[in-house]
C-alpha cells in the first residue's frame, strides 16, 4: 500500500475524522435541497443549504443514500420489523426518522458514535420537537433516560462509544437492551477505514460472534490503488485525516474477505458505478435532469472508488443472502 | 379536542409568534400540528410554506403553496408563495404566471407589480438566450462602460497598460500579480475585454493558419481555472512569442478557483500576440456553465455582474474552429451529428450567441469520439458521439489529415483513437484537485505536422479549494 504519514497525534487523526459527519451532513443537506431525495429531518442538523455542491457529488451522495437504504429496507422487510438496527459511526445520519415515517422501523434502532458527536445529536434532538416528538411518542413512560453521551429510549438509543473498543461498546450496548437473539441489522459508512485493519476486524468479528442471524452493511472506499485513489489519499492526509484502514479497500475482493474471514457466512461486494446502473432508472433519469453534470468522467471515477459490501450470517435461515439489487 | 377550529387557530397563532422570532422549525412544528386538527385551511399551508422558504425547503414550500391554492384557489398569497418558491428552484416561467395572476387581481399593488417586472426580466433574458439568432440587437456592455473616466486609486500597486495597450512587460508583471492571489485593477481588466472583443469580433468563425516549414504551434487543452498549472505550462513551454505560438482549445473556465486568472492571461497574450496566439470556445465558455461551475459566481466575487455580462460577450466572439495548413483541424468538441458537413460551413456559422440544441455549432463544443462506428446518443446529453468512420468521411470530404479536439478528461492528458486521426488533448492535471491525472501539450512542426506529446503533472496551488465560487442560485426577493 501507499507510503502514509503516521499519526502525529491520535486526537487530531480522531478528531478530522469526526469532522467528516459534518462533510457527509452538509452534501446531503444540499442534495436534499435541490430535491436528489426527500429527507425532512436533516434541515434540523444541518440549518442552512450553504454553499453549493458538485453535480457528481449530488448524485454520488444519492447514490450512497439510495443503495444503503434499499439493502436496509429489505432486510427489515426481511425480518418483518422483528429485528434491531445498529449504525456504527451514525453522524448526523436521519434514518431513524425516515424509518418512523415509512412504518418500517426494527424493535430497536441503536446509533453510535464519538461521544462529542453523540452529544451534539443529543442536544439536536432535545431541541428540535420534529425529532424529539418520535422518539417521544414512540416511548412506554414520561421520561426518557438522558446523559451527556447517551439517550435511551424503548424504539431509539445514541450512544457515544469508541468503536476500538469493542468491548466497552458490547457492554454499553448490552446495557441499553441489545439483544442478540434477534436478527441484526448493523450498518457502517465511512467508518471502518478510519480504524486500522486490525481494529475494524475486532469490530466486525464481535458482530460475527455476537449475533447468529445478522447482516452487515459496509459502504466505504475501495479500487483506492491507483492514482484517483492516491489522490484521496493524499487530499484526506492534508485534512489531517488519514484512512489508517485503506488496505482491506483495494477491491471488492479485499471488501468481502474482511467478513468471510472473522466469521460471516455470505459477503457480497458492488461498486457504486453498478449499484447507481441497478437503482430504479426512471429515478435516476429523474435525478440526472436536476442538474447539468459536464463531465461524465467525473461521476464514474468517483462512483468507481466507493463501493457497498453486505455481509450475512443466517442461522435463522430468513434468506439473507438472497438480499440484493 | 373538543373544538377543532379553535385549537387550530390558537397553534396557529402559536406559531406565527415563532415565526415572528425567526424560529422556523417551530413555526413550521404549530402550522404542522394546526394542519393537523385542519387540515383544509389555506392559511395554514401557506403560512407553513412561507416557513419552508425560509429553511431553504424549496420543495416543501412548493407543495403547501400548491395545496394552498388547490383549497383556495382565491387566496392571493397563495400565489405569491408558490412563484417565490418556483423562483428558489430556478422555475421561472412557472413563477412568471403567478405573479402574472396577483397583478391581475391587485392591479394597484405596487409590490406585485414589481415582482412580476423582476422575475419578467429574468424570463425574457433567458428566452433571448435560447432563441436562434434573431434581428434585434442586444445592447452591449461595453456601451454603458465609461473606461477612460474609471480612475486607479493611488494606493494600487499591481500591473497596468502602458498607454492603454498589454505589453510584455504589463504580461509579466500581471502573472506575477495573479501568482500572490492579487486582483487585477477593474479598470484594467474591462480594458483587456473591450480590446479583445474587438479583435475575436473580426476573426472568422473557423480560423486558417499556415504554419511554415521551421515554425511550430503548441496545442493546449481545456485548463478550468487551474491557473497555477496554466503558469507551469508556460514555465516548461516557454512564455507565449511570435516565435512560440499557442493555441489553447476551450474550457479555460470553470470548476477550478483561478478561472479569471486564467481567462485574463489568456486574453492578454491574446492582444499582445494577435497573429501568434490563438484561442477557441468551449462549452464552458457559456452562461449556462459559468452560473453552475464557478466562473459566474467568482467574477462576480472578485468584480461585478456587469463585468461578467462582458466576458459572456466576449465569449460569444470566440472562434470555434481552427485549421492549420489545412491539413488539421482543431476544435474544442469533435464533429458532428450528421455526415456532409464542410469547413466552409464552419466558415458560415453565425456564433456570436449561445450554442444551440443541436446543429454544427452545438457540436463543435460538445460531440465525443466513441471507438466504435457509427453515431449514437451522447453520455452528455447533447449533441452525439462519433465513430472511426464518420471521422474518416469528414476528413476525407474536407481534405484534412486529423482533427484533434479536447472536452474529455484523460489520465494521461492526452489519447490517440480512430487509427490517429481523432486526438484528445487535456490541460487541466489533477482535474478538479481529485482526478489524478496527467496535463497534456502537444507540438506541431510545420514540415511534418506530426503530433509530439508532453506531459505534465499538477503543481501546488493556494489552498481554495475548485469550485469555490460556484453558489447557490442567488437570494431571490423572498416575501
Amino acid at each position: 500500500m501507499a507510503a502514509r504519514q503516521p499519526f502525529t497525534d491520535t486526537d487530531t487523526a480522531d478528531e478530522a475524522v469526526r469532522a467528516t459527519c459534518d462533510d457527509a451532513t452538509t452534501c446531503k443537506r444540499f442534495a436534499t435541497s435541490k430535491g436528489y431525495w426527500k429527507d425532512p429531518y436533516i434541515q434540523y442538523f444541518a440549518r442552512s443549504v450553504g454553499e453549493r455542491k458538485a453535480p457528481e457529488i449530488n448524485r454520488g451522495y444519492y447514490a450512497r443514500v439510495q443503495g444503503v437504504n434499499h439493502l436496509l429496507d429489505a432486510f427489515i422487510k426481511k425480518a418483518e420489523c422483528d429485528c434491531q438496527v445498529i449504525n456504527l459511526g451514525a453522524g448526523l445520519d436521519t434514518t431513524f426518522w425516515r424509518l418512523k415515517d415509512e412504518n418500517l422501523m426494527p424493535r430497536k434502532f441503536f446509533e453510535v458514535d464519538f461521544p462529542t458527536v453523540v452529544a451534539r445529536k443529543i442536544h439536536n434532538i432535545k431541541t428540535k420537537p420534529p425529532l424529539s416528538k418520535p422518539i417521544i411518542e414512540t416511548h412506554s413512560t414520561d421520561s426518557l433516560l438522558l446523559d451527556a453521551h447517551s439517550l435511551d429510549s424503548d424504539r431509539y438509543c445514541i450512544i457515544g462509544a469508541d468503536l476500538r473498543d469493542v468491548s466497552n461498546l458490547d457492554e454499553k450496548l448490552k446495557k441499553f437492551q441489545l439483544n442478540p437473539e434477534l436478527p441484526t441489522l448493523l450498518l457502517s459508512e465511512c467508518v471502518l477505514v478510519y480504524m486500522t485493519p486490525s481494529q475494524s476486524s475486532n469490530l466486525v468479528h464481535w458482530a460475527a460472534e455476537t449475533f447468529h442471524t445478522a447482516m452487515f452493511i459496509n459502504y466505504e472506499q475501495v479500487n483506492m490503488s491507483d492514482r484517483f485513489g492516491q489522490v484521496m489519499i493524499e487530499n484526506l492526509q492534508r485534512r489531517q485525516c488519514t484512512l489508517a484502514g485503506v488496505e482491506a479497500c483495494q477491491s471488492l475482493d479485499s471488501q468481502k474477505e474482511r467478513f468471510l474471514k472473522t466469521g460471516w457466512e455470505n459477503a457480497d461486494a458492488l461498486d457504486m458505478m453498478t449499484v447507481y446502473s441497478m437503482l430504479p432508472q426512471d429515478d435516476v433519469a429523474r435525478i440526472e435532469r436536476l442538474e447539468f453534470l459536464d463531465e461524465r468522467e467525473l461521476l464514474q471515477q468517483l462512483l468507481q472508488h466507493y463501493s457497498i459490501c453486505w455481509a450475512s450470517k443466517d442461522k435463522h435461515n430468513l434468506g439473507l443472502s438472497q438480499l440484493a439489487f | 379536542m373538543a373544538e377543532g377550529g379553535n385549537d387550530a387557530e390558537l397553534l396557529k397563532e402559536k406559531a406565527n409568534k415563532y415565526f415572528k422570532e425567526k424560529d422556523y422549525e417551530n413555526a413550521i412544528k404549530y402550522y404542522s400540528e394546526a394542519l393537523e386538527l385542519n387540515s383544509s385551511n389555506a392559511i395554514y399551508y401557506s403560512n407553513r410554506s412561507l416557513a419552508y422558504l425560509r429553511t431553504e425547503c424549496y420543495g416543501y414550500a412548493l407543495a403547501d403553496a400548491t395545496k394552498a391554492l388547490e383549497i383556495d384557489k382565491n387566496y392571493i398569497k397563495g400565489y405569491y408563495r408558490r412563484a417565490t418558491s418556483n423562483m428558489a428552484l430556478g422555475k421561472f416561467k412557472a413563477a412568471l404566471k403567478d405573479y402574472e395572476t396577483v397583478v391581475r387581481v391587485r392591479p394597484n399593488d405596487k409590490d406585485a407589480r414589481m415582482k412580476y417586472q423582476e422575475c419578467n426580466k429574468i424570463v425574457k433574458q433567458k428566452a433571448f438566450e435560447r432563441a436562434i439568432a434573431s434581428d434585434e440587437t442586444k445592447k452591449s456592455v461595453v456601451d454603458s462602460l465609461d473606461i477612460e473616466n474609471m480612475t486607479i486609486e493611488d494606493d494600487y500597486v499591481g500591473p497596468k497598460l502602458e498607454d492603454g495597450k498589454v505589453t510584455l512587460k504589463f504580461m509579466k508583471e500581471m502573472m506575477d500579480w495573479f501568482k500572490d492571489q492579487n486582483k487585477l485593477h477593474r479598470k484594467c481588466a474591462y480594458q483587456i475585454l473591450v480590446q479583445v472583443k474587438d479583435v475575436l469580433s473580426k476573426l472568422p468563425s473557423l480560423v486558417e493558419i499556415e504554419l511554415k516549414e521551421t515554425e511550430k504551434i503548441t496545442i493546449c487543452g481545456d485548463t478550468h481555472g487551474q491557473y497555477y498549472d496554466l503558469l507551469n505550462i508556460f514555465k516548461l513551454n516557454g512564455l507565449p512569442s511570435e516565435t512560440n505560438p499557442y493555441l489553447f482549445n476551450g474550457d479555460f473556465v470553470d470548476r477550478g478557483s483561478f478561472s479569471v486568472e486564467v481567462i485574463l492571461t489568456l486574453f492578454g497574450f491574446k492582444l499582445l500576440y494577435p497573429n501568434n496566439f490563438h484561442v477557441l470556445r468551449g462549452n464552458h465558455e457559456t452562461d449556462n456553465m459559468n452560473q453552475m461551475y464557478g466562473f459566474e459566481g467568482e467574477v462576480k466575487a472578485k468584480y461585478t455582474g456587469q463585468m461578467f455580462q462582458l466576458f459572456s460577450e466576449v465569449f460569444q466572439w470566440l472562434p470555434l474552429a481552427q485549421c492549420i495548413n489545412s491539413k488539421v483541424l482543431v476544435m474544442h468538441g469533435g464533429l458532428f451529428s450528421e455526415d456532409g458537413v464542410t469547413l466552409e460551413d464552419l466558415r458560415k456559422i453565425d456564433r456570436n450567441r449561445q450554442p444551440p440544441d443541436s446543429g454544427p455549432m452545438c457540436d463543435l463544443l460538445w460531440s465525443d469520439p466513441q471507438p466504435q462506428n457509427g453515431r449514437s446518443v451522447s453520455k452528455r446529453g447533447v449533441s452525439c458521439q462519433f465513430g472511426p468512420d464518420v471521422t474518416e468521411r469528414f476528413l476525407e470530404q474536407n481534405k484534412l489529415d486529423y482533427i484533434v479536439r479536447s472536452h474529455e478528461v484523460k489520465a494521461e492528458g492526452y489519447e490517440v483513437t480512430h487509427s490517429g486521426k481523432c486526438i484528445t488533448v487535456f490541460s487541466a492535471p489533477n482535474y478538479c484537485d481529485q482526478m489524478g491525472n496527467k496535463g497534456a501539450y502537444i507540438h506541431l512542426r510545420g514540415s511534418d505536422l506530426k503530433p509530439e506529446f508532453h506531459q505534465f503533472t499538477a503543481v501546488p496551488h493556494p489552498n481554495v479549494k475548485p469550485m469555490a465560487y460556484a453558489n447557490t442560485l442567488m437570494q431571490l426577493g423572498m416575501m
